[in-house]
């Protein structure tokens, strides 16, 4: 049978959704490298390399039947794919944060907020939300430094550690969303494919139980 | 962006077909046409634009921010189409209420959506499909879904199969839980993504546990053969879900009898449009295609906003999804290539090879000899008239090294026994 195509997204998660598969019984050669295409040793899986917020894309395309990405870049996209599984590695969340002297302002009285990320359109949904007027300035990385040079006031990122933001004088000041890798599935594929997705789901899915039982 | 480049361009999403991808649009329209016509669906010719009250009647809120929408002279408010469904519904409800039923049309029309533009998903986009209209029973359920088989079945992919559902297991599940549009909503979107972990989620936000979650969380996985109505029947004691069950089993049962059984997957997880359909929901997908190519279902409470309520099921296909996948036919060049001379002669053998239904093309640019076989060949036409003089002509006939040259009685001769 023909491997099922699974988009891996290079970089931070990579290393830990690979892991994550071999325990569930799809383990790679070790000596993958830099290669962007390879298999499974049971032949199951076709791995392809994609930048992560490009995996959405390859999987409601289709060219990929299966794909793991953060939930943070999941959300910040408008995709129409299946999320059957959570893979609870790559654990972190989007944050508001900004100078401590933020730290108990209310920004509903603060016209003309500057708020500078890189998830322009999670962050417009969460001021939205709370009904704080904010402009959003688009930055693709280094959001840290916008507050330091001037360029907006406070930043809306992604916080793991947090070590970050104390480096560069920040306090995390908001959750907005708490984020994890997540398995997605092309539509038609999980239609067409059916039992042979389901074997993969659950087998991924006892995976991490059995991880979240050790760190018990 | 200056004038002069805005010109020349076309609006985003939008796109021009030609060639051989022309062809192929315009020959699985007149198959689909030709299929409905064969189950006894009559052609209605709709408006393009309507009135936004009109076309937005149980528009999902997604679907509604999609409209095209401009202002008529009087102010009100027009749109373009979304789809067409909604234009019968609105014919149906305001004119043809009071004739026999059941009725049976079936269309094909742009339709205008603004969307994120990606393959097989533009913001014009051609819908062909049916709808069936004053018959709630299973057998009119069933014939529709054969026919959208039938349609499937003409786009030459090795597999296809169509995902059936029936939303009313669910709602009556969810029947009497006072759920607001915008929680049922949230509930939809979940299980539409089978996340197990926000269908939890939303059920713990909305209070809902005990038997009613444990349906909830079962539907992702409710996607099978008939076994599928059996696992769902053991899940509740609802009178209702059960007679939303019995009426999809009987469906199935029907199209199992036409020997569609292997293109058909039952899924109780396919609850989309809830507010819409009222009863069956299907969508078709296709081998190589990673998203729908038609969908479809009941939707008994349309056509009541436009005039007295009537049962009614339909399905569409989306020609530009189809064809990225369908397989497309080459395109042919003329049987028949010859001089725009004055010789009656000539006249009357192109009138003649038409009127047999051959295809004939007049050399316009004078050329002729070589230069004339050369393209002409090239184009993949048949046979070329190199040379005449009104009673003899010299013919090419492609894949043949040297032109024959044969008098017009005889020529003529041949002529009528050409195929296309």
């Amino acid at each position: 049978m023909e491997p099922l195509t699974f988009a891996l997204p290079k970089g931070r998660l990579q290393e830990e959704v690979l892991a994550l598969l071999s325990e569930a019984g799809y383990a790679t050669d070790a000596d993958v490298g830099r290669r962007l295409v390879f298999q499974d040793r049971s032949g199951e899986l076709r791995f392809i390399m994609a930048k992560p917020s490009d995996v959405p894309t390859y999987v409601e395309y289709g060219a990929a039947a299966l794909g793991a990405v953060g939930l943070d870049v999941l959300r910040e996209g408008n995709w129409d794919v299946l999320e059957p599984l959570g893979l609870n590695v790559g654990v972190c969340r989007l944050s508001l944060a900004g100078p401590a002297e933020w730290r108990d302002r209310n920004l509903r009285l603060h016209s003309g907020l500057r708020v500078a990320s890189k998830y322009p359109r999670l962050a417009h949904d969460y001021f939205q939300a709370q009904g704080i007027s904010a402009e959003i300035i688009y930055l693709d990385g280094s959001v840290e430094l916008a507050p330091a040079v001037g360029l907006a006031d406070l930043l809306v990122d992604m916080v793991q550690s947090g070590r970050t933001l104390v480096e560069n004088g920040l306090v995390e000041l908001q959750i907005i969303l708490p984020s994890e890798a997540v398995l997605i599935v092309n539509r038609a594929a999980h239609k067409m494919q059916f039992a042979r997705i389901e074997a993969i789901v659950d087998r991924l899915a006892a995976a991490v139980v059995r991880r979240k039982r050790m760190a018990v | 962006m200056d004038n002069i480049a805005l010109r020349r361009q076309r609006p985003l999403g939008l796109t021009d077909l030609f060639g051989e991808q022309a062809a192929a649009y315009a020959g699985l329209e007149r198959t689909l046409i030709e299929q409905f016509e064969r189950w006894g669906y009559r052609r209605v010719v709709l408006p393009t634009i309507g009135y936004d009250e009109t076309l937005s009647t149980q528009a999902s809120p997604r679907l509604r921010e999609q409209l095209y929408r401009f202002f008529d002279r009087d102010g009100r408010e027009l749109a373009l189409r979304p789809d067409m469904t909604v234009p019968v519904a609105r014919l149906v409800g305001t004119t043809l209420y009071d004739q026999p039923f059941p009725q049976r049309f079936y269309y094909t029309g742009k339709v205008f959506r603004y969307e994120q533009p990606q393959a097989g998903q533009r913001r014009e986009f051609t819908q062909v499909g049916i709808e069936l209209i004053g018959a709630a029973s299973a057998e009119a359920d069933a014939e529709t879904i054969a026919v959208a088989i039938e349609a499937l079945s003409t786009l030459g992919v090795d597999t296809f199969q169509i995902n059936l559902g029936q939303v009313e297991f669910l709602k009556s599940i969810l029947n009497g839980r006072g759920l607001s549009a915008e929680a049922l909503f949230a509930l939809e979107q979940a299980i539409s993504r089978k996340s197990h972990v926000e269908i939890q989620h939303t059920l713990d936000a909305l209070e809902i546990g005990g038997e009613v979650a444990e349906v909830v969380l079962a539907l992702p996985g409710l996607c099978g053969d008939l076994d599928v109505i059996a696992r769902a029947r053991h899940l509740t004691a609802s009178p209702a879900a059960h007679h939303a069950l019995d009426h999809l089993a009987h469906v199935y049962e029907l199209l199992t009898l036409d020997g569609h059984a292997a293109h058909l997957i039952l899924d109780l997880g396919e609850v989309r449009s809830m507010d819409y359909y009222t009863g069956i929901s299907f969508h078709g997908y296709v081998s190589g295609l990673g998203f729908h190519v038609l969908s479809g279902g009941r939707y008994d409470r349309l056509i009541g906003h436009f005039g007295p309520d009537l049962p009614a099921v339909g399905f569409a296909m989306s020609i530009e999804r189809a064809l990225l996948v369908a397989t497309k036919p080459a395109l042919k060049g003329a049987d028949l290539v010859l001089p725009a001379c004055e010789h009656a002669a000539c006249r009357r053998l192109a009138r003649l090879a038409r009127s047999l239904g051959l295809r004939v093309e007049l050399e316009l640019l004078g050329r002729s000899g070589d230069a004339l076989a050369n393209d002409a060949l090239a184009r993949g036409a048949d046979h070329v008239v190199l040379s005449c003089d009104g009673e003899r002509c010299l013919l090419m006939d492609a894949g043949s090294a040297k032109p024959r040259e044969l008098t017009y009685d005889a020529l003529e001769a041949e002529v009528r026994t050409w195929s296309r």
